[in-house]
């Protein structure tokens, strides 16, 4: 399946998913002025791409500086998603990345994290402003 | 005599703490730009990251409030559809703490269930916000709510003392509703 990749704007993050290597990336910030419309194509792509018998394992980097809480909602359906597929035998892992002192952005990776059972999950701290 | 005016109205401002205003119509755009005015100012001020950060949450939350939920309204399309929604924001410094109030005109009609929201917001402690926060979060958006109705929760999530707000009604149809964050 196609690679989605999609340049980070003032308000949208970069989108990096290489279906083909099963590595998925989230970096920068994510507040667009209409959710629906940023993240339905990337909802379909990773729908369609989880379905897909067999593959990859998945590894997914969410690497976000901030998001508001429209895009929050939209990530919780990613995470859910990625639980199902993961529920149903894929093996997916998931590192979220936050800057260190940065309590909100960890606080925020645990809400998600809190009932995924088939995805294994990891907090990773970095150096702020700095690259991962 | 137009000097005298302005100035007073600056002096309102500065005797209030406010570093910040906006009032008039709002959209989408001049959130990114107001937004990256006040990240900018704040990073030239050296204040840390995770702040400036928070900051510009609440400011987001507060601003997207206004442009979804302002009970005055321009809509249009020409190029691209456009809303444009009246109200206020201002930020300032208070007690050495930054603070966010944003103000706009809300229909009579929504106010008790707005009411109902803050109030019980308002009473929650920073545990049981971030509970309610990851209940909501889990949730699928209320009917007619065009956001993800967690843009109040977040704001009292970042907030560093319970959020405060007031109605006054203007008429019989609408009131005018602010909401206050210090983070």
């Amino acid at each position: 399946m196609e690679s989605l990749k999609l340049p980070a704007t003032g308000r949208t993050p970069e989108v990096d998913f290489d279906f083909a290597q099963g590595v998925l990336r989230l970096s920068g910030e994510s507040y667009p002025d209409d959710v629906a419309t940023f993240f339905g194509p990337i909802f379909a792509a990773l729908r369609a791409f989880l379905a897909e018998a067999g593959g990859h394992p998945i590894r997914f980097d969410m690497e976000l500086l901030y998001f508001n809480s429209s895009s929050a909602k939209a990530l919780m359906n990613i995470f859910q998603m990625l639980e199902t597929a993961a529920g149903n035998g894929r093996s997916i892992s998931v590192t979220w990345c936050y800057e260190e002192n940065d309590d909100s952005m960890q606080e925020l990776g645990e809400d998600f994290a809190e009932d995924l059972r088939h995805v294994s999950f990891t907090l990773k701290q970095i150096p702020a402003d700095g690259a991962p | 005599m137009l000097a005298q005016q302005y100035a007073g109205i600056k002096r309102d401002l500065d005797e209030k703490g406010i570093i910040f205003s906006f009032s008039g119509y709002l959209s989408e755009g001049i959130l990114y730009s107001l937004g990256e005015a006040l990240r900018e100012k704040m990073t030239l001020e050296e204040t840390d990251g995770p702040t400036v950060r928070r900051v510009f949450a609440v400011f987001v939350e507060q601003m997207q409030n206004i442009i979804r939920y302002s009970a005055e309204k321009m809509t249009g399309a020409r190029e691209k559809p456009v809303e444009l929604s009246a109200g206020m924001v201002t930020i300032g410094m208070e007690g050495g703490k930054v603070f966010i109030v944003c103000g706009n005109t809300v229909y009579n009609a929504d106010v008790p269930r707005l009411r109902d929201r803050l109030e019980y917001l308002k009473g929650l402690d920073k545990d049981a916000i971030k509970t309610y926060y990851r209940e909501q979060l889990r949730e699928t958006p209320e009917e007619g709510a065009r956001g993800a109705n967690i843009g109040l929760i977040e704001i009292a999530r970042r907030a560093s003392e319970p959020i405060e707000y007031d109605f006054l009604e203007m008429d019989e149809g609408k009131s005018f509703f602010c909401l206050k964050a210090r983070i």
